[in-house]
């Protein structure tokens, strides 16, 4: 089995920040006022903004499936009987999603 | 008979409703949202990528997080032309507004001249009726062509419409933005190319900036907003402008995570030094001009919400650092974070509305500068002796970067220089005091108010390295803090190293010496006292505003303090009256 080095724990927790960001992006795209805007631009607007927050939605879906393939490879590798050494021992802590 | 035929009615003007400012904090959240985004497509171009890791897996992980990264690039730059367009479209809405309202007067002026002439021709006689026909004419003539205007007008207002309308249209499906954008370079990476070195000075920053095209200079505000928002060198209207996008970024980002429960113990630091710059920025915001009636303009000149350990790094100005005439910069002191940017705003606005009030014909701008890594131990939470551990390193260090700010206020600016004037109050004295004295600021006055001392080298006014008679000081004569200073000959710097350095509203230190006693102070030492300098109508408010406009003569002048050697220190201020200038 290939070696999985302690970065790859590392970089998976980068992309759980990476969809936590574009949740916010999301969110803020989604909060951005219409009301400023004159009745013939509101509309296109609204629905300019509802598109784009899917956009953002998907862009950190997509980020955090990089980061749960990332854990899936971790794990398979911890499990597995060729790890062994220190680095196991932290790479173990990737495991699981946390901040 | 003869009959006279009246100029017809102007046409109505259609109706305009809409709010700029909404338009405006719209696109701005896009900009900021585009900032996120492009910030997955830089990590997938670099940290996400893992060198170490070798085998299929690695090759298939890296195979599968390149389509993202371009798929990222291509939305921001999609989301950053809407947000660029929406700006626009706030700016057109106004004018749009502002040419409305010069209609809506001109077709009330015509209207009334119709119902003039109309009068005037019911009561006419033959004799007159040339004459009104002429008159008549003429007003025929300019409804005629206010109804033109109206038309065109219209007309603008509707081409403006469909231009955002399709500019929301042309990106709105992914498809779109893949076709348009896909592999497009981002015109804020050949710029940032090109950017000088951390060693580069503010004039070669400047001249950098200066050489970029709007397009690269407006994708490098929303892609990276961090390479120039606390950059000397760059003129604060783009500063501005790329500090609210990543102050608007890092509030949704923190928030959200919050609202997850998932903040850590940095994140929840950095949050609240950030919701405190959103609180400053509004404070100011929503004051009005007290010449214009119209909100005071605001600029976030320096944003770093981790800076010096988590303490953060704020500067706001009331009014336009890049064209005021005159341009106050407020160094506060013990105790100072970044969480006071709120209390601070309010004194950049109290100064920048005074400053106004006493000279119309003036533009001014007044920025409080959380810049420097200030005492947290402040004598009125933890008296003198917890403050008296204070010493003159953070003064030292914080007056590098104070000149630093100034270097890049100075050489930011086009066209006529600013009449400059750095307010050191409290520790902030020491901290002015020493960028003076080690580095030499460029600015036309200085003012200490509430100063402790300002610093050990700092022995008279002309060390400061600007001429005596534009040194100032303020010292209220209840003020416990005024009191630290040096007195004499004999102190605690001479006997002991110890202390901030001397009074400069001693006479011995030569500065001009102005009234700031306040009307509410008591019989002794107060620190309510070392905080009124920047009141309304209060002696220290006039005077510091009639220095920051350039007009000296105005000045009320003080007593100097002075320690003789048979007794202590005298203050002939102590037993003066004070007064209640104007400030508002």
């Amino acid at each position: 089995m290939e070696v999985v080095p302690l970065s790859v724990g590392v970089v998976s927790q980068r992309w759980d920040d990476q969809h936590l960001d574009l949740a916010a992006a999301a969110g803020q795209i989604s909060g951005a006022g219409t009301e400023g805007f004159t009745s013939a631009v509101s509309g296109a607007a609204s629905r300019f903004l509802t598109q784009w927050k899917r956009h953002a939605e998907t862009l950190g879906t997509d980020s955090e499936a990089r980061a749960d393939g990332l854990r899936v490879v971790i794990r398979d590798y911890v499990t597995s009987d060729e790890a062994a050494g220190l680095d196991l021992f932290l790479l173990s802590t990737y495991v699981a999603e946390q901040r | 008979m003869t009959t006279i035929t009246l100029p017809p009615q102007p046409c109505a003007v259609p109706l305009l409703t809409c709010r700029p400012s909404a338009v405006r904090e719209c696109g701005g959240d896009l900009l900021a949202a585009s900032a996120q985004i492009d910030d997955l497509g830089s990590f997938v171009a670099g940290d996400a990528r893992v060198g170490d890791w070798t085998g299929r897996g690695s090759a298939r992980y890296h195979e599968t997080i390149a389509p993202i990264g371009r798929r990222a690039d291509a939305m921001s730059l999609a989301l950053r032309s809407v947000a660029t367009r929406v700006d626009a479209h706030a700016d057109e809405l106004q004018r749009l507004l502002d040419r409305r309202t010069d209609l809506e007067e001109r077709r009330s002026h015509l209207a009334g001249e119709v119902a003039r002439l109309r009068g005037e021709i019911t009561g006419a006689t033959e004799d007159d009726a040339a004459a009104l026909q002429a008159e008549c004419d003429l007003v025929r003539r300019d409804v005629e062509l206010f109804d033109a205007d109206v038309t065109t007008w219209s007309s603008d207002l509707a081409s403006e419409e469909t231009a955002m309308v399709q500019a929301f249209q042309r990106v709105q499906e992914a498809e779109a933005v893949e076709r348009i954008y896909g592999g497009v370079a981002d015109p804020a990476d050949g710029a940032l190319a090109s950017k000088p070195g951390a060693d580069a000075t503010p004039e070669e920053v400047n001249a950098w900036w200066d050489s970029l095209t709007h397009a690269q200079q407006q994708a490098i505000i929303a892609a990276a907003p961090g390479a120039i928002g606390n950059l000397d060198g760059i003129p604060a209207g783009p500063r501005n402008a790329a500090n609210t996008v990543a102050l608007d970024r890092d509030l949704a980002d923190w928030t959200h995570t919050e609202s997850l429960g998932e903040l850590t113990d940095d994140e929840r630091t950095w949050l609240e030094n950030a919701r405190a710059a959103d609180e400053a920025r509004r404070n100011i915001a929503d004051r009005v001009d007290p010449v214009t009636g119209e909100p005071i303009e605001t600029q976030i000149y320096l944003y770093d919400p981790a800076a010096f350990d988590g303490d953060g790094a704020i500067a706001i100005s009331a009014g336009n650092l890049d064209t005021a005439d005159n341009v106050a910069v407020v160094v506060p002191g013990f105790g100072t974070d970044a969480e006071s940017a709120g209390y601070q705003a309010d004194r950049a606005a109290t100064l920048y509305e005074s400053s106004r009030y006493l000279d119309p014909d003036a533009s001014n701008a007044s920025m409080f500068w959380i810049g420097y890594d200030a005492p947290d131990n402040a004598p009125w939470d933890e008296g003198f002796d917890g403050a008296g551990v204070v010493t003159e390193s953070m003064a030292t260090a914080g007056g590098e970067h104070l000149a630093d700010t100034i270097d890049g206020l100075r050489a930011s600016r086009d066209g006529e220089p600013a009449h400059v004037t750095a307010i050191g109050h409290s520790y902030g004295s020491t901290t002015t005091g020493h960028a003076a004295h080690d580095h030499g600021i460029e600015v036309d006055e200085i003012v200490f108010v509430g100063s402790p001392g300002v610093g050990g080298d700092t022995n008279d006014a002309g060390d400061t390295g600007i001429d005596p008679e534009h040194v100032w000081a303020g010292a209220n004569s209840r003020d416990p803090i005024a009191d630290l200073g040096n007195h004499g000959w004999v102190h605690g710097e001479t006997v002991l190293g110890a202390g901030l350095g001397d009074d400069p509203a001693e006479d011995e230190f030569g500065a001009n010496r102005f009234e700031a006693e306040s009307e509410t102070r008591g019989g002794a030492f107060s620190f309510g006292d070392h905080s009124k300098y920047f009141d309304h109508d209060t002696e220290s408010l006039h005077n510091i505003s009639q220095i920051v406009n350039g007009n000296d003569d105005a000045v009320e002048h003080a007593d100097h303090v002075y320690d003789p050697w048979y007794d202590g220190v005298q203050d002939p201020e102590h037993d003066r009256d004070p007064t209640t200038p104007a400030t508002r």
